[in-house]
């Protein structure tokens, strides 16, 4: 109980934090975000009256309350540009997105987990040598690359077998499902290769572990086999710190994420946020920045908590976080 | 430990790496890239800015080793030139994000408690950010250029590293080396210096390594969405990127960058892995 108050505490000071961050570093900004507004052409009386208008020309503190007092009332104020709640943007591009990401997630599982627990299993060397290069190489391919290969090999028009859409999404979204769905197959299998060569890489390391702690011998010993007391007992004790990793992969795929939106011209929120960036929405690029960073301290959150429960030896005491990033990987 | 203890080390270090096949092979990409790097700066097949109009996307010649891209520009060139930025890029994310990860676990193992439990914290709360936000982030004020990069990199990358540094390094602050050191009035500098940094060391260098990776594989994400590198700065990821907009009508083009890329990354993840297995070594 006291540890789940103290990490509540502390995510609520890093919301803070972050939140004071992303105003400090977009105030500081030389491009003043009237100025973009009014044009080439602007008077200095527009540019003021516009810096009026947006509040822009009170002191930083009063901003900042207002902007934060907003944001505790879901309110993510006005994008200055297309005039649109930042609130809406967001949500239409998340249900994209998220999509997405939840698709790569499972590609990423769908290879790492198998693959790592083969090449715990491997007997053979030149087994285990050929799953090693799979995973060093697959984790060191750009998301930019694999989806360029994936348009090549399976998009229609270009692909050599032309079996999903090479780019867009449908612009009715999810009510047309079966489109949707096979727009975002390339984009999340060339996401999910990367994040799964580093997941194969975490599985092997934390069931491998396991071999060497004597687990697997003890199962063994009971009278199961090799492959089954991988399977059933390594793979359930490396599940907190899987869980871990499921995490920080997350985090990771981030970055592969945006590049496939942008590759396979997908509207999410990866592409709003560049462009808001690329315009300095200061307002829109704010929040949607606050709102991300915010979703994976929750993220991180629910990833501590969950592994404390799973992971009886933590509740004890004495435990480091050491399980949680053992190397890194991926694109992050 | 003295200067010339140092370098024999290494040289040790170098050598268990050189035997290992892949660790050979990880010394070889990475010589060579420092190689062409630098051959970058005197020359490269064709003047970096030259385009040859009458030969767009050109397929490899003598003149064109690799080809040319739609302005008539050297691939080969510019990829030789982009060597040089991914290895700056590489090399400062490296040095940065080391200092700030020595930092952080010095923060940590610092006997005032209360110093040590927030270091903690903050670590484990921002470690889930990741680092295209921070290039968000910094692009905003700074725009986007190298610097930008590397600070995110190093950012992200700090914080890995004295997350991932943090259990040895307590284990060592907690030895009885370390008291000793105390009671014979040695000063927490000398004794995070001298005591916990070495035990740190091969955590330290593995993590490294692989983050120089990463930092390529940065590179040509954010560029590729145009918060990296500035523009007509040559980079891999300038050259993926700008390939990648007419892979339709020249798929060939992508192929070197994204090939670039892969060995390199390659290359440095096998590095990590030969350092792990040069660690174990000398463990035992």
């Amino acid at each position: 109980m006291r540890f789940i108050a103290h990490r509540l505490l502390l995510f609520a000071a890093a919301l803070f934090g972050v939140s004071v961050l992303v105003f400090v570093a977009l105030r500081i900004l030389p491009g003043d975000v009237a100025a973009v507004m009014a044009g080439t052409a602007a008077t200095p009386d527009r540019i003021a009256a516009l810096r009026a208008q947006f509040g822009l020309d009170r002191p930083l503190v009063v901003q900042y309350l207002d902007w934060a007092g907003g944001l505790l009332r879901g309110d993510l104020g006005t994008s200055a540009l297309t005039g649109r709640a930042v609130v809406a943007q967001v949500g239409q591009r998340a249900s994209l997105t998220f999509p997405l990401i939840l698709m790569s997630l499972a590609v990423a599982l769908a290879i790492g987990l198998p693959l790592g627990c083969a090449s715990v299993l491997a007997r053979g060397r030149r087994m285990r040598g050929f799953l090693h290069v799979v995973a060093i190489v697959g984790g060191a391919v750009p998301a930019l690359w694999s989806g360029l290969l994936l348009i090549l090999l399976f998009s229609r028009g270009t692909g050599l077998i032309g079996i999903f859409p090479s780019q867009g999404f449908p612009s009715e979204g999810w009510r047309d499902f079966g489109r949707a769905l096979a727009s975002l197959v390339l984009p999340s299998v060339a996401t999910g290769i990367v994040a799964g060569a580093g997941i194969m890489r975490y599985t092997r390391a934390a069931v491998g572990d396991l071999v060497d702690g004597g687990a697997i011998d003890m199962a063994m010993a009971c009278g199961m086999t090799r492959t089954q007391a991988v399977l059933r007992v390594g793979l359930r004790l490396a599940t907190p710190q899987l869980v871990s990793v499921v995490g920080l992969t997350f985090a990771q795929m981030i970055t592969g994420v945006m590049v496939v939106e942008s590759l396979f011209a997908l509207p999410g929120l990866g592409a709003l946020l560049i462009g808001d960036v690329g315009n300095r929405d200061l307002i829109a690029v704010q929040s949607e920045l606050f709102l991300l960073a915010a979703f994976f301290l929750t993220l991180g959150l629910v990833i501590d908590l969950i592994h404390r429960a799973l992971d009886p030896r933590l509740r004890i005491g004495a435990g480091s976080g050491e399980s949680a990033a053992r190397s890194n990987g991926g694109e992050r | 430990m003295t200067m010339r203890n140092l370098s024999e080390s290494c040289t040790r270090v170098f050598r268990a790496i050189w035997r290992r096949g892949s660790g050979r092979y990880a010394l070889t990409v990475l010589g060579l890239w420092m190689a062409v790097a630098v051959v970058s700066l005197f020359w490269t097949p064709q003047p970096l800015l030259a385009t040859d109009g009458y030969h767009v996307w050109a397929a490899p010649s003598a003149a064109h080793p690799l080809g040319t891209d739609g302005t008539g520009a050297d691939v080969l060139s510019w990829l030789m030139a982009g060597s040089r930025t991914n290895l700056v890029i590489a090399a400062l994310t490296v040095v940065c994000s080391g200092a700030l990860g020595l930092l952080l676990v010095g923060l940590m193992v610092s006997r005032r408690a209360g110093l040590g439990s927030v270091t903690v914290a903050v670590v484990d709360a921002l470690i889930s950010i990741p680092t295209v936000l921070i290039a968000l982030l910094l692009t905003v004020p700074f725009g986007a250029s190298v610097g930008v990069i590397v600070g995110a990199c190093s950012i992200a990358y700090g914080l890995n590293l004295a997350r991932v540094a943090r259990p040895a390094a307590m284990l060592a602050a907690r030895s009885d080396y370390v008291g000793s050191a105390f009671a014979g009035g040695a000063s927490g500098w000398y004794a995070f210096t001298r005591h916990v940094v070495p035990n740190i060391a091969p955590v330290l260098a593995v993590q490294l390594s692989i983050s120089a990776g990463t930092s390529v594989l940065a590179e040509a994400g954010l560029t590729y969405l145009g918060v990296g590198v500035g523009a007509g700065v040559p980079s891999w990821g300038h050259s993926l990127a700008t390939s990648v907009k007419f892979i339709n009508v020249f798929p060939l083009t992508v192929l070197w960058p994204g090939l670039v890329v892969t060995l390199a990354v390659v290359a440095l993840n096998l590095l990590g892995d030969a350092l792990v297995r040069v660690g174990e070594e000398v463990a035992r």
